[in-house]
């Protein structure tokens, strides 16, 4: 109970965030849901015309679209380490993060959810993905990557919000104390009327770590099972052991590094430097370090396994990758993702906010480019020569990956003027 | 209305209905009638075959055309037709495209000003009328330039002409073999080009004649070619200047100087006439009246080696029965009448002995005239002797040299009038466009032979306003002279059928669609003395000086005269892989001095000519030679031999330049080379322990009764193409277009795939879907869409895809073709659309079924016999258009099939057996 | 009407309620609100575990088969082959098991954490400030018998 501020104080600090928008707010806000709205019309127009609209091609059956699913899954896992993994390990630092963590987890689940619809050829027959009884009388192919896909993404929104919901219930009752009129009895609804007796708080102890055990298998599995979405597959350069682990360390390193673009702002903009502190942002910093250490490791064991193996399409393919039509990619995904977070072994850079901020951008670059490296390359050069093809992606698919990052963005505006963008509960008890 | 009355009326009905419903099904009898009556034999549900003939080229090989409730839907090869036996080319196959196109012309177009008007036939006719009777007034002569004509058509082309009267012209073809039936008629005292024995021949040396592109009748030669490799050891060889698809699918291609085949086809005629076997059968006068050549000469104009020129002249002296076939470009630049006077002494010192040729049974272009004969015109047209030109089937326009200004020329004759089925350089200059019907709408005959009858049987009634050139003559001549031969062309035929055949052929005619006629026999002995004089005056040719451009004829567009058909457009060429486009062709040392790459745009200039394409790397052909296929010219050739007539296609002496810019190309092909994955392996993969032993986890699906199967000999396939374009009809496959080759999403469910090695030797493999045994693209799809059907087909069932394109992905064979649009069939070619098969809409996964029409077909016949499916009921459309028989289908569970017994073979092998895939195409390396 | 001690400090309010304990007050006359939960509160007041470890239980072991039941029976119900492999599956639908644990178990947990604390309370919906940022010990004098 190291608490300097007091109690009342907390509450005040961490409420002011949720003030009336300002200017910049307004801007910000109408700025991302501008790209939005843009890129469901763009959505629109390629329902409306066909997949031809896109620019993936004959061996690129997946694109940009697939390639965004991945990235956004990914950013999506740091919100479930941060608030379940480090829950359990009891890690202090968790407390300054574990809230927007959480948050983003959703939004960018949100997103992820949209991508394998928008690269469904006939998205209108959408639900034939799901297992429910039918006149066709045919059930989903339980075998299909996909269908994992389905399941493991659907479960992870699912628990990640009750989780998100649950840690929110008490902050709700704070927020209906501190607001009157409708505001006040809509959050007071929202706590289901959180009353603190110590029969709630009881179970809700339990409920959390309950929460929290089932959600840390998941920051494992679901990027395990998106990564066998390519490992299951036969074609070289996607099938490969190491994907599940390789995933998961590029998942928490790319989450990682969202929560950094997303809290140095956040913190600044909202005045919360005396509630995040910079020694637990420097711990972020490590996480960060170890993943990019771990994605790097993939890496050469990736081409060494290749170079090692003698196996003639799996040679081409990281040759390919490395210096063929899409190299470029390759070297700033390389530099960004295990060369430049190196630097982070230094101790001043890792408590400078500004390096920090850049650095997570990116590595957002760098591991979004990843995705596209793998999902494009080794489709871009398989077994067959004849086949071989070289995608770029076209305007619409530009747009709508653009118009993610503006649904991302004003979800997560909304949610900073909406919830309390730190858990207050947890700060008291800290 | 109150309740109870609600209820009382309510009660009324239902009680009637019920009442009504009620009866016994002993007297009742079926109602079900047809509102329109069948006619003809057209039951929904079921094809109809008819015979008929194809006319996209002048080979006129055998038809089958299959109908599906009146419309025109497949055609096949005519098994039984002496000139294609069974097979159809990529053209024979796209002939439907013709049919259907939705630029066919309609109605009569006259022009007014710089555009065209419809009017009504009677008008046109008047039109045509009214301007010959006053050409006539004039002085002026009326013409009649037509396409290469035979049969009954040519019957009444001269009567017409004699009656009205008219001025037939030579006919016009480009490919004429002008030099060579200049020849034949010096040697033989006839201008036509006899049959070859290639059957019976040992050894076949080829000079220039691309006998699988365009060479007279492709698809009977490549059939021919096929049986005897097949049946003996056909050894056969090919000289050419650049690489062809023919030269690629000799047994040995000898790449010799351009324009020196003369000096070639020279010192071996010399070499073969002094040596032991063939001393003293040159005639002595002949034989004197050579002129001379050193072997150092010939190896120094030809670039052939000494021991390569000694060895090609002692396999000729050893080859019990040798042949040689010189033309194409052997026989189209400035030595080309040297070379077909060479070629056909030679030819004849070597068939001689075994009655090579035949000539009573020969190829029937003996009105064809040559490119001379087109030039006369042209300055009779400037001269303003012309009334009315009749121009039909023919498209002098594309092939005039463009210093002619052929076009003004045309605008001087009276009024020049075009008979066509499709618009063309010719339809869109002249004054009158009259729309013809095709030959699937009309009755007609040819005789491509002599003797050689062969029917045109209409398939459906005419989809426009056409008329057949038949009737259109009839008609003109009834209104010019007030008489004519008969009413209409129908019975002006069958009078003249009567009048040939006999009612027992007459039956045949109609049942096979051909009726062989005993030709006159007609004396083809060597006209010595006039040769002698001839052989005296020649001339050596001196060769081109390197770089050359070669203009290849295309087997896509044969002379271009194709090259508005989509579905041919969207088959890629076999050597280059481009689809959608033109190009120079030239070989990857070339392109590293030029420092071109694939689709850098190439000038090529020499004297007057002077073109730009893209450029397109190709290994094996020689440095220094541009080859370009001839859709690649733009204003016509770029001159013609005044010796022959022959449009020059080497042109020597050739700047070659980049102008730097970047052309759009759609090369399929993502690389020439197969990288070593053995897809088409050497001989030195036989070894079985070059393979790791696959095990597989799982037990392969247990099959009860049949597990389809193919086999695919890759000795016999040369890559022709025209198993994708039987494909591509069969199964509707859509035709997109260059935008999205352009992208690589093109929509071929069967594909062939060059593959060069390091030498330039290309090997052809048709790829398609396996139908793999562990397939990996059936268990990554969510929604059951692809699956493992119980008779081990890779089923795709389109109405469960929601395409996720992950089976495609994870297929190693790509074969799977996504819709990338909603693709649409402009009216009427969705008449084209086969009925056995569901459309595809956007979205939607599709790709190759084995046919699975033709398989639920077969087991509906089977099921109604209560017997299993026999070996060789189910031909999928590949197999049965296949011109090499490559192809084999059927049940690998029955011991005695075709396709079981096939892939017993050594030298049988998988693609990518290593992945364990389990295909059940089989393929059959090359020796 | 019980009587209402507010603290500043948890310490405070433990202390408050280990005196009352001592004095003899039951434990059921002692009701507390608290902002944040106090281990040794409940310790003192309850004494026994949640008993939510069931509802967790249960619902893991319901969603572990149920999801491989459900992957197994659909796949039974229309057999069809892909890839050659079996029918049932067995990585695979222990995979969508594993999954449908989590998730059930998790929406089990929720909901019985529901039903236990007793939410959404209809009583707390409508009272003016349910939740304190202080401590709160409310002691019921009067024996409810």
């Amino acid at each position: 109970m190291n608490n300097n501020i007091p109690v009342p104080q907390v509450e005040t600090d961490v409420l002011a965030a949720m003030s009336r928008p300002g200017y910049a707010w307004l801007t910000g806000f109408g700025l991302a849901g501008l790209l939005f709205v843009g890129a469901l019309a763009l959505w629109a127009y390629q329902i409306q015309h066909g997949m031809g609209v896109a620019g993936i091609m004959h061996p690129v059956g997946w694109g940009v679209y697939i390639a965004n699913f991945v990235f956004w899954v990914g950013i999506a896992h740091s919100g479930t380490l941060i608030s379940a993994v480090l829950y359990i390990f009891r890690a202090r630092f968790r407390t300054s993060f574990n809230r927007s963590a959480e948050a983003m987890t959703i939004f960018a689940l949100m997103v992820a959810g949209l991508f394998p619809l928008i690269h469904l050829g006939r998205v209108w027959r959408f639900y034939y993905l799901f297992p429910y009884p039918n006149q066709r009388q045919l059930w989903v192919n339980f075998r299909s990557p996909l269908v994992w896909d389905v399941f493991a993404v659907s479960t992870y929104f699912m628990v990640s919000l009750v989780f998100f919901y649950v840690g929110l219930m008490p902050d709700l009752a704070i927020v209906a104390r501190h607001r009157g009129g409708w505001a006040g009895r809509l959050y007071r609804v929202l706590s289901l009327g959180w009353s603190g007796s110590l029969r709630e708080w009881r179970h809700y102890d339990r409920l959390y770590m309950f929460l929290a055990a089932f959600a840390t298998p998941l920051v494992a599995s679901v990027h395990s099972i998106v990564s066998w979405d390519f490992a299951v597959s036969i074609i070289p350069g996607w099938h490969t052991t190491i994907f599940a682990p390789y995933f998961v360390a590029g998942a928490i390193f790319s989450g990682t590094a969202m929560v950094l673009t997303l809290v140095i702002p956040m913190r600044r903009v909202l005045h919360l430097e005396h509630l995040i502190s910079i020694d637990h942002i420097e711990s972020i910093a490590k996480i960060l370090l170890l993943t990019s250490l771990i994605v790097g490791f993939s890496y050469i064991v990736e081409h060494g396994m290749a170079f090692y193996g003698n196996n003639l399409f799996e040679m081409e393919q990281f040759r390919f990758r490395a210096m063929g039509h899409y190299s470029l990619l390759f070297w700033i995904m390389i530099t960004c993702n295990a060369i430049l977070p190196l630097l982070l072994f230094v101790q001043r850079l890792r408590r400078n906010l500004i390096f920090l901020f850049v650095l997570g951008l990116l590595v957002n670059v760098g591991m979004w480019l990843e995705r596209f490296v793998i999902v494009v390359c080794s489709l871009a050069r398989d077994f067959d020569p004849y086949n071989w093809g070289n995608y770029s992606p076209s305007l619409v698919e530009i747009g709508i990956t653009v118009g993610s990052f503006g649904l991302f963005f004003a979800a997560f505006l909304v949610f900073v003027k909406t919830l309390p963008v730190l858990s207050i509960t947890e700060l008291k008890e800290r | 209305m109150d309740r109870r009355k609600f209820l009382q009326i309510m009660g009324l009905v239902s009680g009637t209905t019920l009442l009504s419903s009620c009866g016994s099904e002993s007297n009742q009898k079926e109602l079900i009638s047809y509102l329109v009556p069948p006619e003809d034999g057209v039951r929904p549900g079921t094809a109809a075959w008819r015979v008929s003939t194809c006319s996209e080229c002048p080979a006129h090989c055998g038809i089958k055309i299959r109908l599906r409730e009146g419309r025109a839907v497949k055609l096949e090869g005519n098994p039984s037709h002496p000139i294609n036996r069974g097979a159809l080319c990529m053209r024979g196959q796209a002939a439907l495209w013709r049919l259907y196109h939705p630029e066919r012309l309609r109605t009569p177009l006259l022009r007014q000003g710089n555009g065209y008007q419809a009017v009504s036939w009677e008008d046109a006719l008047d039109h045509i009328v009214r301007a010959m009777s006053e050409a006539s007034a004039q002085q002026r002569t009326n013409m009649l330039l037509s396409g290469s004509t035979t049969g009954s058509l040519a019957a009444l082309q001269e009567r017409f002409a004699e009656a009205c009267p008219v001025t037939r012209l030579p006919e016009f073809e480009y490919f004429s073999h002008a030099a060579l039936r200049q020849a034949y008629q010096l040697l033989y005292g006839r201008p036509v080009l006899p049959q070859y024995r290639i059957e019976d021949a040992d050894l076949l040396i080829t000079v220039g004649a691309d006998l699988l592109e365009t060479f007279v009748s492709p698809a009977g030669y490549t059939r021919q070619l096929a049986t005897a490799r097949h049946d003996h050891d056909l050894h056969w060889r090919h000289i050419e200047p650049h690489l062809s698809l023919t030269g690629a699918n000799a047994d040995q291609r000898l790449s010799i100087q351009p324009a020196s085949e003369a000096i070639l086809l020279l010192w071996l005629l010399q070499t073969l006439a002094d040596s032991r076997r063939y001393v003293g059968q040159l005639p002595p006068q002949l034989r004197t009246a050579l002129p001379e050549i050193s072997l150092d000469r010939a190896v120094q104009a030809t670039g052939l080696t000494t021991s390569r020129l000694r060895d090609l002249a002692n396999s000729l002296e050893k080859a019990r029965r040798p042949l040689l076939i010189v033309g194409g470009i052997a026989t189209a630049h400035g030595a080309g009448q040297q070379t077909a006077l060479f070629g056909g002494l030679l030819q004849w010192l070597l068939t001689a002995p075994w009655q090579g040729l035949d000539f009573t049974q020969a190829e029937r272009p003996e009105r064809i005239g040559d490119l001379r004969d087109l030039q006369q015109l042209s300055d009779t047209l400037r001269g303003g002797a012309v009334g009315v030109l009749l121009i039909s089937r023919a498209d002098p326009l594309r092939h005039a040299p463009g210093d002619w200004k052929f076009a003004d020329n045309l605008r001087r004759a009276g009024l020049s009038v075009a008979m066509a089925d499709i618009p063309d350089a010719t339809t869109r200059a002249v004054d009158l466009v009259l729309p013809l019907t095709h030959g699937f709408e009309r009755w007609d005959d040819v005789e491509p032979r002599f003797g050689l009858h062969s029917l045109i049987q209409p398939a459906l009634a005419p989809l426009h306003e056409t008329r057949s050139e038949g009737d259109i003559l009839l008609q003109l001549q009834q209104r010019l002279t007030g008489h004519s031969e008969s009413g209409n062309y129908e019975t002006f035929l069958q009078q003249r059928w009567r009048k040939q055949f006999s009612a027992s052929a007459r039956h045949n005619f109609f049942q096979h669609g051909h009726v062989v006629t005993a030709p006159a026999v007609t004396d083809a002995s060597l006209r010595i003395a006039q040769t002698a004089v001839v052989l005296k005056q020649i001339s050596l040719p001196t060769p081109l000086s390197t770089p050359v451009a070669v203009i290849s004829g295309s087997i896509r567009s044969f002379d271009g005269r194709s090259a508005a058909l989509p579905l041919l457009g969207e088959i890629p060429d076999p050597l280059t892989t481009i689809t959608h486009g033109t190009w120079i062709a030239l070989s990857p040392h070339t392109a590293k001095q030029l420092g071109v790459s694939d689709s850098a745009e190439l000038r090529l200039t020499s004297g007057g000519f002077d073109l730009a394409q893209p450029a397109r790397l190709q290994p094996g052909l020689p440095d220094g030679v541009f080859s370009l296929p001839v859709d690649s010219l733009i204003s016509g050739p770029p001159g013609i031999d005044p010796a022959t007539g022959e449009a020059l296609r080497v042109i020597g002496s050739v700047k070659a330049e980049r102008t730097g810019k970047q052309l759009p190309l759609p090369i399929l092909s993502g690389s020439p080379s197969q990288q070593g994955r053995g897809i088409i392996p050497k001989p030195i993969h036989r070894d079985k322990n070059h393979h790791a032993e696959h095990r597989a986890l799982y037990p392969e699906p247990a099959y009860r009764q049949y597990r389809w199967a193919m086999a695919i000999d890759l000795q016999q396939c040369v890559g022709c193409g025209a198993c994708v374009a039987s494909c591509y009809v069969e199964n509707s496959v859509p035709v997109v277009g260059r935008r999205d080759h352009l992208k690589g999403r093109e929509m071929s469910w069967l594909r062939i795939e060059p593959f060069y090695d390091d030498q330039g030797q290309v090997s052809f493999i048709p790829m398609l879907c396996q139908h793999c045994g562990f397939a990996p693209c059936e268990p990554v799809c969510p929604v059951y869409a692809a699956y493992h059907n119980p008779e081990g087909l890779n089923v795709q069932v389109y109405n469960r895809c929601v395409g996720t394109r992950y089976c495609s992905n994870n297929c190693p064979y790509k074969v799977r073709r996504f819709n990338w649009w909603q693709h649409e069939w402009a009216p009427p070619l969705d008449k084209m659309h086969n009925p056995d098969l569901q459309k595809r809409t956007k979205g939607m996964m599709e790709k190759c079924t084995f046919c699975i029409q033709r398989i639920r077909a077969a087991h509906e016949a089977a099921a109604k016999e209560n017997r299993p499916i026999r070996d060789g009921e189910v031909i999928p459309a590949c197999a049965q258009s296949c011109p090499t028989g490559a192809i084999t289908f059927g049940n690998r569970l029955d011991p005695d099939a075709a396709v079981t017994r096939i892939i017993k073979s050594p030298r049988t092998y998988r693609v990518f057996e290593g992945l364990g895939t389990e295909p059940a195409v089989y393929y059959l390396r090359p020796n | 009407m019980p009587r209402h001690l507010f603290f500043d400090t948890p310490e405070a309010f433990l202390q408050e309620l280990r005196a009352q304990l001592a004095a003899g007050v039951p434990r059921r006359r002692l009701q507390a609100h608290l902002p944040f939960h106090l281990h040794e509160a409940e310790a003192l007041l309850i004494g026994r575990p949640s008993r939510l470890r069931y509802f967790a239980m249960i619902g893991a072991l319901l969603g572990f088969g149920g999801g491989f039941l459900l992957a197994m029976l659909t796949s039974l119900d229309w057999p069809i082959i892909t890839g050659g492999k079996p029918i049932v599956s067995v990585p695979p639908f222990l995979l969508i098991g594993y999954l449908m644990t989590i998730l059930i178990g998790s929406l089990s947990s929720f909901i019985g954490f529901l039903w236990l604390a007793r939410l959404p309370s209809a009583k707390t919906l409508v009272t003016d400030r349910p939740f304190d940022s202080r401590f709160v010990l409310a002691i019921d004098d009067e024996d409810a018998s």
